[in-house]
């Protein structure tokens, strides 16, 4: 039995629901409210792994009662684990690359998209919710990293200053991936992969996160990538599986961002 | 293809592909970059990786910088016995991990080795001389932990974290090697090389954390790992004390 413990298809909640639609597999979603803290309330199975909330927010496949969690990992999972087409490159390089790719992306644009994001969308929505039952929520989450997520939220911590240099942050790993398409379509090899799944659901936010640094002027090969993913059947499969007007308006606080500054 | 290996010494990033070769049985050309003499931030260095981070492979005309991912790449591009387990859950366990010691253990426990070994071996240099190289550092972020080392500028409150996220995270791996014989499940894999290079001298830096007592499975398993060959001929290549540190893993 196969099944997906998720939400709105956003940021890390949409990767495996495009994986799993490029597999054709047949699955059991399990939906709960991200923005509305549903996931610290419902029984979602849990293991030493995914107790540690190493993306501190994301899905969670269980497949025949093994719990898989952490997103990049997750697709890979999906790749090898499911009959259907692989996702990841059949060359040792490409998938070199798609990996690569999935570690630095996690680190850089997973530890800012979601932060634009939540000030935006997340921080005002938080806002119109009975406030001490928050504060009661979010002071149950474990572990700490996880927790302080969340309380960056409502400690005063998104000044403006923050917020511009967690922008400013985007504009290596933004120039990277441009760069990156001048080769071809994708990000790892002759084929979308895993990569360009990873890679999908955060840059596709960026043109109303980060208008200034991500638009057709001045990033035309992303914004021509864009639209490539978006028309793929898999993607609109995923968006299908929405339950408001907007998941591309809902998030949650994402990685963690290196402490080493 | 040839292979040759930009690397410093069998520790952290650079012993991982180090330690992979060694067990693919592939021979390599080895270029050995001394961290202390800012050897990666070298004109003749960033020709071969323009981030000047250590290790770099290049393969034929494939070059490859990110140690984990490098270390996949060797396990799939070459013959020799396999480094990730057939089962796809074994093999998201092993990445999980890997993971887990790269993006949490690592960066805490190496913050707390710059503090105490890399900041003094360097910081007796003229300041003029450590500012000039911090400015040849390509990276924003590592010019930040260089001058934080250099410097002596880790506030005691990071430093209090670090401390603190490394014994969770040691108690974390304990529990886990009380589950599963290796990283991955019931065989060695690319896992326990990543973890074997983060964690050979434990037992010596963090001996209140990491003991027989407190910790036998991680103690149990680092000694398993030392003991393969791959390993003494790994570690047989370092040349500093800061390698010599594996000895504490004799039985």
């Amino acid at each position: 039995m196969l099944e997906l413990y998720t939400s709105e298809p956003n940021t890390f909640f949409f990767k495996p629901l495009i994986a799993l639609a490029e597999k054709r597999a047949t699955f059991t979603p399990r939906y709960f409210d991200a923005a509305g803290l549903e996931q610290f309330a419902v029984g979602i199975p849990g293991d030493l792994e995914s107790s540690l909330q190493l993306e501190r927010e994301g899905p969670v496949l269980v497949h025949d009662g093994t719990v898989i969690c952490s997103s990049f990992f997750m697709l890979e999972y999906i790749s090898e684990a499911l009959p259907g087409p692989s996702l990841i490159p059949p060359d040792a390089y490409d998938a070199y690359r798609a990996r690569a790719w999935g570690q630095y992306l996690g680190a850089s644009l997973g530890s800012s998209v979601p932060v634009l994001g939540a000030a935006k969308y997340l921080r005002p929505h938080l806002d119109k919710l009975d406030s001490a039952w928050v504060n009661q929520r979010i002071a149950a989450i474990e572990p700490v990293e996880r927790r302080s997520g969340w309380l960056a939220l409502r400690n005063g911590s998104y000044t403006a200053a923050y917020l511009q240099a967690v922008n400013d942050r985007l504009a290596a790993p933004v120039a990277r991936v441009e760069k990156a398409l001048r080769e071809g379509p994708w990000l790892a090899g002759p084929a979308f992969s895993v990569a360009d799944i990873d890679a999908y659901p955060m840059l596709c936010v960026l043109p109303d996160l980060a208008a200034a640094m991500v638009n057709r002027d001045a990033t035309p090969r992303i914004a021509d990538y864009l639209e490539r993913v978006a028309a793929r059947e898999s993607v609109r499969e995923a968006l299908r599986t929405a339950r408001t007007d907007h998941p591309e308006r809902q998030f949650v606080p994402g990685v963690e961002s290196s402490r080493w500054g | 293809m040839s292979v040759t290996l930009y690397h410093w010494e069998p520790n952290a990033n650079s012993g991982k592909p180090m330690l992979t070769l060694a067990e693919k049985g592939v021979a390599y050309e080895s270029q050995y970059l001394d961290l202390l003499q800012f050897d990666q931030h070298k004109p003749a260095y960033l020709a071969i990786n323009p981030d000047g981070t250590i290790p770099a492979m290049v393969h034929g005309s494939r070059v490859l910088t990110e140690s984990t991912p490098m270390m996949e790449y060797i396990d799939d591009a070459f013959p020799g016995p396999p480094l990730k387990p057939g089962d796809p859950r074994a093999r998201w366990r092993m990445r999980w991990w890997m993971r887990f010691f790269d993006a949490y253990f690592a960066p805490s426990l190496s913050m707390i080795g710059w503090q105490i070994f890399i900041g003094p071996a360097v910081r007796q240099r003229p300041p003029e001389e450590l500012r000039a190289a911090i400015d040849r550092i390509p990276l924003e972020s590592r010019r930040i932990a260089w001058r934080k080392a250099m410097f002596n500028e880790f506030s005691q409150e990071e430093l209090a974290e670090s401390k603190r996220r490394v014994q969770f995270a040691t108690l974390a791996l304990e529990r886990h090697l009380g589950r599963f014989q290796w990283i991955a499940g019931d065989t060695f894999s690319l896992g326990d090389i990543n973890g074997f290079n983060l964690g050979y001298a434990l037992p010596l830096s963090q001996p209140d954390n990491c003991n027989d007592a407190k910790t036998p499975h991680i103690m149990e398993w680092l000694r398993r790992i030392y003991e393969r060959p791959a390993a003494r001929e790994t570690w047989s290549k370092g040349r500093t004390a800061m390698a010599a540190r594996i000895k504490i893993l004799e039985r």
